[in-house]
């Protein structure tokens, strides 16, 4: 609604020039930023580029395929400790990280398989997958004891994985990504997955999950089977919540439980909600946005961090309730409204 | 066996020991445009429902071209070629008509033609004017429209249709009309309809129901002027 209000492409459509425009300056403003930060602002920023691409796959499920997953953070979670026992195993990172992606998506495959093709309802999909990152979570807390090992990894329980290997480039890997490395990393990756959801909305797939969004009983009287679809679009936001693990714990050289507790687990809702679920870009910047607020609270003595962020949260589910980059397109369309006339009539929505 | 594309056999359906339905043998020929009236309670849009399957027939036969679909469900009766419209709207409210139109067309034909065939259906139906907005917040004809847009962009050899005109003003229940006179051209039609004025814009051939079965089948002036219909219309015990 509010793109329409904008005079934004609809998502059925393929994105136009000025998109590429932006998109194109966005990344080559992010990719150039390194030169003007310190390490350890790089190191703090390209978190939040991680942290981002785990919010897209939330919002895309949730915002274009009207499933709300509570529990991406268990792929999340997942991804991480792929990648952190695998690389140290082999002392290989390109396939642990390659396989940071799959295990995820296979794992999200099998619950999703049996979660959708059981027809369980919306509300009680959302309670299984909060459910099981919360068991994953305590899962691995309890693998304190030296018997928990894979390989030669011991999986320490709560205090986490520590030493995970830094990113070798795949064609040379005597060189490993430092701070820098995986800040551009973290930033193509994020442009990549951003752009890919983008584009897939406007494939026939795309435009069928929208559909699903919408009205999915319909949807299946016109003959498509629902299920095919929410299931690999299921299986795809596994895939990416997967990757952004990986990059997590490439990025900390660490990975903990916590990765996959109800603390993170509702910041990711916070983040999509603030952000707007409606929009991709939404997801983004509010990731971007509430960490970076959350960090600077922190840093200013305020104590209460997590009492700000409930507020935040209270705020924008009663008064923005479409999220920041919606209700600030609608707010910028219809000022345009109002200087230009009707103009949008004419537009194609 | 026969020429019929739509042919009911002993068809009933019962409702806890009341036949809504009670034994209906109907044959429609290809290129028909027939109405099927009846007051509250006839029967008519029980039939509908098991034409549709919506409701499974607890007795008789369902043929499509020769083809028993008794039973069968709803997508599965769409998949046949029959195309379905309910009487309340089934639409995509936050998509835009055209989009509405595109998922329709897509599943029947495949992505390369699904946009000639959009095309085709809006000029068709004439339904430019509004084709970009989001169809919740189209009026309710137009609403309805779509929704007969996106039946027919399925290219259905038959298609039935449930009080298409409900809750439409004069001049949309007279667009509807030529609408489905513009539909005929190219598929059968079975319209469920009690507002007699469509029906007499529209209407070819009538079915009257009457407590479960049919009780005449001609013309519509025929029928309209019929004393027995009026009859049942006016409550009045019918011979």
């Amino acid at each position: 609604m509010a793109g329409r209000a904008l005079g934004l492409t609809a998502a059925a459509e393929r994105p136009r020039w000025w998109w590429w425009a932006l998109v194109a300056a966005a990344t080559a403003g992010l990719l150039i930023l390194p030169s003007y930060l310190d390490l350890a602002q790089q190191f703090d920023t390209s978190v939040l580029f991680v942290l981002a691409i785990l919010a897209l796959s939330m919002g895309f499920l949730w915002g274009f395929v009207g499933i709300l997953s509570l529990g991406q953070t268990a792929f999340f979670g997942l991804g991480g400790y792929t990648y952190a026992v695998l690389a140290l195993n082999t002392g290989e990172t390109t396939s642990a990280f390659l396989l940071a992606i799959v295990l995820p998506a296979v794992f999200a495959a099998i619950i999703g398989y049996f979660m959708i093709y059981g027809r369980i309802s919306d509300i009680f999909l959302s309670v299984i997958t909060l459910v099981v990152t919360l068991i994953l979570e305590k899962g691995i807390r309890a693998t304190s004891g030296d018997q928990f090992v894979i390989g030669t990894v011991r999986l320490n329980g709560q205090n986490g994985i520590p030493g995970v290997p830094a990113l070798q480039v795949p064609w040379d890997p005597q060189t490993t990504l430092f701070i820098d490395g995986v800040f551009y990393l973290s930033v193509v990756l994020l442009v990549l997955v951003y752009v890919g959801l983008r584009l897939l909305l406007a494939t026939p797939f795309g435009r069928v999950l929208v559909g699903i969004r919408e009205n999915e009983r319909r949807i299946e009287l016109l003959g498509y089977d629902a299920r095919k679809y929410k299931l690999a679009a299921f299986t795809l936001c596994g895939a990416i919540a997967g990757l952004a693990g990986g990059l997590y714990a490439v990025w900390g050289n660490f990975i903990a439980p916590e990765a996959m507790n109800l603390n993170q687990a509702a910041q990711l809702i916070i983040w999509v909600i603030v952000g707007g679920r409606t929009t991709l870009i939404g997801p983004i910047l509010g990731t971007a946005g509430v960490q970076s607020l959350m960090a600077w609270l922190g840093t200013q003595g305020v104590g209460q961090v997590t009492l700000v962020l409930g507020a935040v949260l209270i705020v924008f589910v009663l008064i923005f309730k479409e999220g920041l980059v919606p209700t600030v397109l609608t707010a910028l369309g219809s000022v345009r409204d109002r200087l230009f006339g009707g103009r949008n009539e004419e537009r194609r929505a | 066996m026969n020429d019929a594309i739509l042919e009911t056999q002993g068809l009933r359906k019962s409702f806890g020991g009341v036949n809504a339905i009670d034994g209906v043998d109907f044959r429609l020929a290809p290129g028909e445009l027939r109405c099927l009236i009846g007051p509250n309670g006839a029967g008519k849009s029980t039939f509908f429902k098991m034409l549709t399957g919506q409701h499974a027939p607890s007795a008789g036969r369902i043929l499509f071209k020769g083809q028993d679909i008794t039973g069968r469900m709803a997508h599965e009766i769409g998949r046949l070629g029959i195309g379905i419209k309910n009487q309340v709207p089934d639409v995509f409210d936050g998509l835009s008509a055209r989009e509405n139109l595109w998922l329709a067309a897509r599943f029947a034909h495949g992505t390369a033609q699904a946009r000639r065939m959009v095309e085709e259906v809006i000029e068709r139906l004439a339904i430019g004017g509004f084709i970009d907005r989001p169809v919740g917040e189209l009026a309710h004809g137009q609403r309805q429209w779509v929704e007969i847009g996106m039946v027919v962009a399925r290219e259905p050899t038959l298609v039935l249709l449930d009080e298409p005109s409900a809750g439409m003003s004069v001049e949309e229940t007279a667009r509807t009309a030529d609408l489905i006179k513009e539909i005929n051209r190219s598929a059968t039609i079975i319209v469920v309809e009690h507002d007699m004025q469509f029906i007499r814009q529209i209407a070819q051939i009538v079915t009257v129901f009457h407590r479960g079965r049919i009780l005449v089948e001609e013309p519509v002036e025929q029928a309209l002027t019929n004393p027995r219909v009026r009859d049942v219309y006016l409550g009045r015990e019918a011979a």
